[in-house]
């Protein structure tokens, strides 16, 4: 598909659309929680791709998950009121999981909601008040109370569970 | 994971953007740059937080949002596409021109591209590390200035003839007293105590936080005077920004006690 978008093919967008909008919207309205802010995302990530296909490097990763981190970075500079990077740099995701069926996306979804449900409320909320809401680890103890060593494992530990459960 | 583990913490943090101290940004920026099993470690982690993104995976958006994409594509100029293909295919159709110096020219083509693509990212790096590198040394000649103030008082204390005196009304005899700064922003606390009671061995004096919002004292640390009733104590509390009314003072047992032990010795005056 990245090779038709490559050659300019519009109907190769669509197709990419369709497969993956859900992935960016999904990510874009849990962060900015404003449905009008999450569609400026999917417009941003989709014609950033198309402008620059290369950035995209099929070698070193897929597209979902690619898709999802560059769209909750979008999203995150939005949210902060940060000026966007002007271009998607190539960056290098490396996964085995296989997210590009719906259904095989489907299972792995249920199974990551399944591992966050399962972790420490507390390691739970830093992982998700650093990626869904952007904060720093100095924020998040600030805002917690925990010491920023605490805050630190946290993240790292609920990070590697996921991995873990996937593997 | 053959990642270097003094990294481990703050890859995890680099990979979501959380990591905000400027120190460990630039250490761990330049350690990336030599280290390719930490630079795996940080794909894999990005791996990671790709499933947290797809986990909020379900609302699909509206159907306009598909059309307002497609006319967007259209309406994008041509001119602007980067397709290092369709130059070299281009060139081949000139029939006069052997296929060896095409493919030259057109390898001669992809490696510049890629060679501008590197420069353009090193580029890049390089501003990034410059403008790092310079916080760094703002904040090192900060904390060396700090420093020296902090080991001037401290000298200043320790030096043998460090001669305390506190200066009173002619007619009052001299009285415990303790002074207290605290910053709240930095959750520090400085304390300065002269003509304390000196306290048996296994006894120390334990100062406590008394929030503004009324709650329960929390310990502010503890310390133990000298022969002649005078010390000196820096704590930090476990976190900033708690708002405090004052500081009070009890006797407790070595090591401290979760709960003050009444009565209280000192208190903020009036």
């Amino acid at each position: 598909m990245i090779a038709r978008i490559r050659a300019g093919e519009q109907s190769a967008m669509a197709d990419l659309y369709d497969r993956y909008a859900g992935v960016v919207y999904g990510v874009a309205l849990r962060v900015l929680t404003s449905t009008a802010a999450a569609e400026d995302v999917v417009q941003e990530v989709f014609l950033q791709l198309w402008r620059n296909p290369q950035a995209f490097n099929a070698d070193r990763g897929r597209l979902a998950p690619w898709l999802a981190v560059i769209a909750r970075n979008r999203a995150i500079d939005l949210l902060r009121k940060r000026p966007p990077e002007d271009d998607i740099d190539e960056m290098p995701i490396s996964t085995g999981v296989n997210l590009e069926d719906e259904a095989s996306q489907k299972l792995v979804v249920d199974k990551v909601r399944g591992v966050l449900g399962g972790l420490p409320q507390d390691q739970r909320k830093a992982l998700e008040m650093a990626f869904f809401e952007g904060m720093t680890h100095s924020e998040i103890a600030g805002k917690t109370g925990d010491p920023l060593g605490t805050v630190k494992t946290r993240i790292r530990t609920g990070l590697l569970a996921l991995r873990k459960v996937l593997a | 994971m053959s990642a270097h583990p003094q990294f481990a913490e703050a890859l995890a943090l680099y990979a979501m953007g959380a990591l905000d101290n400027p120190q460990d940004l630039a250490a761990l920026e330049a350690h990336l740059g030599s280290c390719g099993d930490c630079r795996r470690e940080l794909e894999a982690l990005r791996a990671d937080t790709a499933l947290l993104a797809l986990s909020a995976t379900g609302p699909q958006p509206p159907a306009r949002s598909r059309q307002r994409l497609l006319s967007a594509l259209a309406a994008e100029p041509r001119a602007e596409r980067r397709n290092p293909q369709r130059y070299a295919l281009g060139r081949l159709r000139r029939r006069w021109v052997t296929i060896a110096p095409v493919m030259m020219m057109a390898m001669l083509a992809v490696f510049s591209i890629l060679l501008w693509r590197d420069l353009r990212n090193t580029r890049r790096s390089l501003n990034r590390t410059q403008a790092q590198l310079e916080q760094v040394q703002s904040d090192l000649a900060r904390t060396n200035k700090d420093l020296a103030e902090a080991k001037m008082i401290r000298d200043l204390m320790h030096a043998p003839d460090a001669w305390p005196l506190t200066l009173v009304s002619r007619k009052t005899p001299p009285q415990p007293q303790i002074k207290t700064v605290y910053s709240k922003q930095q959750g520090a606390l400085l304390l300065m105590a002269s003509n304390l009671t000196p306290l048996p061995k296994d006894k120390i004096y334990q100062v406590w936080l008394l929030p503004a919002s009324g709650g329960a004292p929390m310990s502010a640390g503890w310390f133990k005077p000298d022969s002649k009733g005078n010390g000196m104590m820096f704590h930090k509390m476990a976190s900033a920004d708690i708002p405090a009314k004052g500081f009070a003072v009890t006797i407790e047992p070595a090591g401290g006690s979760q709960t003050p032990t009444m009565p209280i010795v000192m208190e903020p005056a009036g």
